[in-house]
């Protein structure tokens, strides 16, 4: 049977119509539909995109869960949600339309008869709605349930049309569990039924990144050891670890964002230009970057921990005094990295990078520091206030990117001083963005995995994490080691500091 | 929606072009508080719009919903050949738009001429002076193009798409024969043509059937009815596919083969949303070209 994109595409009508990104008629089957990540992200993602008639117009949503509920229940706790947690305004018509398809099935994967409920629901929404056995299943969550669900949903699978599984992070905590995982999900799903997401990828600045280098004849040229000096990729987070003890004691910084969000930005910016924007091209270009990357050594990652301290006025706990951290806690609430990428294009060039919890202020940003002019021909005093050029991508806030220039300041004398040309997201396009996993449910619907993570990149990081972890074994460092509001230990400003460098500041 | 716009004004007789960017400069200065960073000047494109005396408000009103939205420079210029003068009067307007959690404003710049005397018979001069180097110019014409004008050919000259909305015009469809004659000198954006497009979307969807279907009637303005049919004949390569349409202010209802097409889901759109998105088309329009050559 002919797809509906096969369909458009001999459609002479759909020609210059908007209609290409309409995915086929299928269920989203959501695992964990009473979590947090489904209030928060996936059902209003679900509603913006209804909102915009980029669902396909047969499509049914079926939560899954342990929590006792049934349709009605659950078609109530969505909505509040939608109304909580959406980017528009709630329009009853709209969810309307999209909770009358709306189901729930309540049950512990583990128990065999939730499975025999949840697969004769699908028999019967295929029969009913026409949905040609298309089925998105999404796993949000925590990591020891995947192998139930995975198996589960592997020995029953659909007869007729395509399965497609997301699989949230953290994917895995080590090389050893990645590839376990992986070798489980491929003994179900073949590679391109699996969207691992990273939802750092699916936002708009992110993606630009590759249209800054790659659609601007201007920065390629320069894009590479001979003009830039190094480069500082950022993310921090002024908020602690809002309740997820749990989780994050566990995992750590690296865990949590470096092994992830960081090193998809780190080969985002590093990589060849793939030779189009198919999902192959580009995971084959972010995986030679991945694979040449190391650190040189154990001096050159920092850690730390946060004590007390102030954010926003506010006095904060510091990460031992959290509830359920255990008080000698010795987990990371940030990384500080030097990184090499060894190829032509990169060889001697650090890339240094940080990230942590309870930092000065909410910030993801990558700069590109050039070299300085070789010979300006300035007096030395009238160049004070001049810095080397940058060039800063905002991930967020204040998307958008910006570049740091010397201008001559207005006057008798010659005085120089950085300022900055700003294209800012919010200023060129006055339109709203749209949410990472508007984005990225779609694109999973339409079969496209350009903005998800592949197998062997999954490995690659994690790679790199255990080598670092694996030096960690040996030392004690004396935590906390900074305070909640600045930014990090002093010791990640000696990483740089060491080099003759600085790390930025606004 | 955000919050209203700071707005700063100016308004001369008889200027010189350079008085009008010698002013923006002052208004652009005023608007900055005291030690506050400089607003951001972040145009997309220049906006032109050619507006008789008689189009002036519903030009005003549609350009209101469109500035947040664009941040450009636009233009009016309001033709008056007959004032018994010959100078520009100007009035300026800088609209400064607060950004969501940044300490700074973006703005948009609205220029109206009055074109008095023989000005208004070389436009071309008045704007290039003004236009934002290097961004995209849109052209919108206000009623039925004055084809073959000098006034017409020279803005053809300095823009990269002209936007019309035919549901303006008289005596369809002879016109759209003037129009097709524009289309190897510039993109040519249609707003009757914009407003069909959620029933395009609709009729796409009922391929393969519509493709052997005989006749369309259309319950719309003339422009919709006729480019809708244009559409239908080009695409499905069906010359002899038959309109007939019933009058109306907008589209309401389409019959194929005396079969009610449903209607299609949502709501019509807002007029400066229209004009916005078709802002954001760059390329020529080919199945628009061949919707008008078809009619």
């Amino acid at each position: 049977m002919a797809t509906a994109t096969e369909v458009q595409q001999d459609n002479p009508l759909a020609e210059g119509l908007l209609l290409r990104r309409t995915p086929d008629p299928c269920a989203l089957v959501i695992f964990g539909a009473s979590g947090d990540l489904t209030h928060k992200k996936l059902m209003p993602a679900l509603y913006a995109l209804a909102m915009r008639r980029l669902l396909p117009q047969r499509f049914t949503i079926v939560g899954v869960a342990r929590t006792e509920d049934d349709d009605d229940g659950f078609r109530q706790d969505m909505k509040e949600a939608v109304e909580k947690y959406g980017r528009d305004e709630f329009r009853q018509d709209i969810w309307d339309d999209l909770a009358a398809n709306m189901h729930y099935v309540a049950t512990d994967f583990a128990d065999e008869g939730g499975e025999s409920r949840l697969a004769e629901l699908l028999t019967r929404l295929d029969e009913e709605q026409q949905l040609g056995g298309n089925r998105v299943y999404y796993l949000a969550v925590p990591p020891p349930a995947f192998p139930t669900i995975v198996e589960a949903l592997g020995k029953r699978r659909s007869a007729t049309g395509w399965t497609r599984l997301i699989v949230e992070k953290p994917f895995g905590h080590d090389l050893e569990s990645a590839k376990q995982l992986n070798a489980l999900l491929l003994e179900h799903f073949t590679e391109s039924e699996i969207f691992r997401i990273d939802h750092y990828l699916g936002k708009e600045t992110v993606q630009n990144m590759l249209v800054l280098r790659f659609a601007n004849g201007i920065f390629e040229p320069i894009w590479n050891r001979q003009f830039i000096d190094h480069v500082q990729i950022t993310v921090a987070e002024s908020i602690g670890i809002e309740g997820r003890a749990g989780y994050y004691d566990a995992a750590g910084a690296i865990r949590d964002i470096f092994q992830n969000h960081l090193l998809q930005l780190l080969a985002l910016t590093a990589m060849e230009p793939p030779i189009d924007f198919t999902a192959e091209s580009v995971h084959n270009e972010k995986v030679k970057v991945l694979k040449a990357l190391h650190t040189p050594g154990p001096k050159s990652v920092v850690r730390g921990q946060y004590g007390r301290g102030f954010i926003e006025g506010e006095e904060v706990p510091a990460y031992r005094d959290e509830q359920d951290v255990p008080p000698d806690s010795m987990t990371e609430t940030y990384v500080a990295a030097k990184l090499f990428v060894d190829n032509w294009r990169w060889a001697d060039t650090p890339f240094y990078v940080r990230m942590g919890k309870r930092l000065a202020r909410r910030e993801t940003t990558i700069a590109i520091q050039f070299k300085r002019a070789p010979h300006p021909p300035f007096e030395e005093t009238s160049a004070e206030g001049l810095r080397p050029n940058v060039l800063l991508v905002h991930v967020q806030p204040d998307e958008g990117v910006s570049l740091a220039i010397g201008a001559k300041v207005p006057g008798q004398g010659m005085t120089i001083r950085t300022v900055h040309m700003d294209f800012l997201y919010g200023g060129a396009f006055r339109t709203a963005m749209p949410e990472a996993y508007e984005r990225l449910i779609l694109d999973t619907m339409l079969g496209d995995g350009t903005l998800f993570t592949r197998a062997d990149e999954v490995e690659e990081q994690w790679l790199l994490v255990d080598s670092i972890v694996a030096a960690w074994q040996r030392d004690r460092p004396g935590f906390p080691n900074y305070a909640a509001g600045t930014w990090g230990p002093v010791s990640a400003d000696d990483l740089l500091r060491r080099d003759g460098r600085s790390w930025r500041r606004n | 929606m955000s919050a209203p716009p700071d707005l700063e004004t100016w308004a001369g007789e008889d200027v010189h072009l350079a008085d009008v960017e010698n002013e923006l400069g002052r208004l652009r200065a005023q608007m900055v508080a005291e030690g506050a960073p400089p607003n951001l000047r972040t145009s997309v494109m220049t906006h032109l719009a050619w507006v008789s005396d008689e189009w002036l408000e519903p030009a005003r009103a549609a350009l209101a919903g469109m500035a947040e939205r664009h941040p450009s420079r636009t233009i009016l210029l309001i033709p008056d050949p007959d004032s018994g003068k010959n100078q520009i009067d100007a009035s300026i307007s800088l609209e400064c738009y607060a950004l969501a959690e940044l300490e700074r404003d973006v703005c948009s710049e609205v220029i109206e001429l009055r074109l008095h005397g023989r000005r208004a018979k070389a436009p071309a001069s008045i704007v290039e002076p003004l236009l934002i180097s290097d961004l995209p110019v849109f052209l919108r014409w206000r009623g039925e193009p004055t084809w073959g004008s000098p006034e017409l050919q020279q803005l053809i000259a300095v823009v990269d798409r002209l936007i019309v909305d035919t549901t303006e015009w008289d005596g369809l469809p002879y016109p759209y024969k003037h129009l097709a004659e524009l289309f190897e000198s510039t993109a040519v954006s249609d707003i009757a043509w914009a407003r069909t497009s959620r029933w395009r979307a609709l009729l796409a969807s009922l391929w393969p059937d519509i493709a052997s279907v005989g006749s369309i009637r259309v319950k719309g303005t003339a422009a919709q009815a006729y480019l809708l049919a244009g559409w239908l004949r080009s695409r499905l390569d069906r010359p002899d596919l038959e309109l007939e349409y019933v009058e109306a202010k907008r589209l309401e209802g389409i019959e194929l083969d005396g079969k009610s097409a449903p209607f299609p889901p949502g709501d019509p759109p807002l007029p400066s949303d229209v004009l916005s998105d078709e802002l954001d088309r760059f390329t020529r329009d080919l199945v628009y070209e061949a919707a008008v050559l078809a009619v």
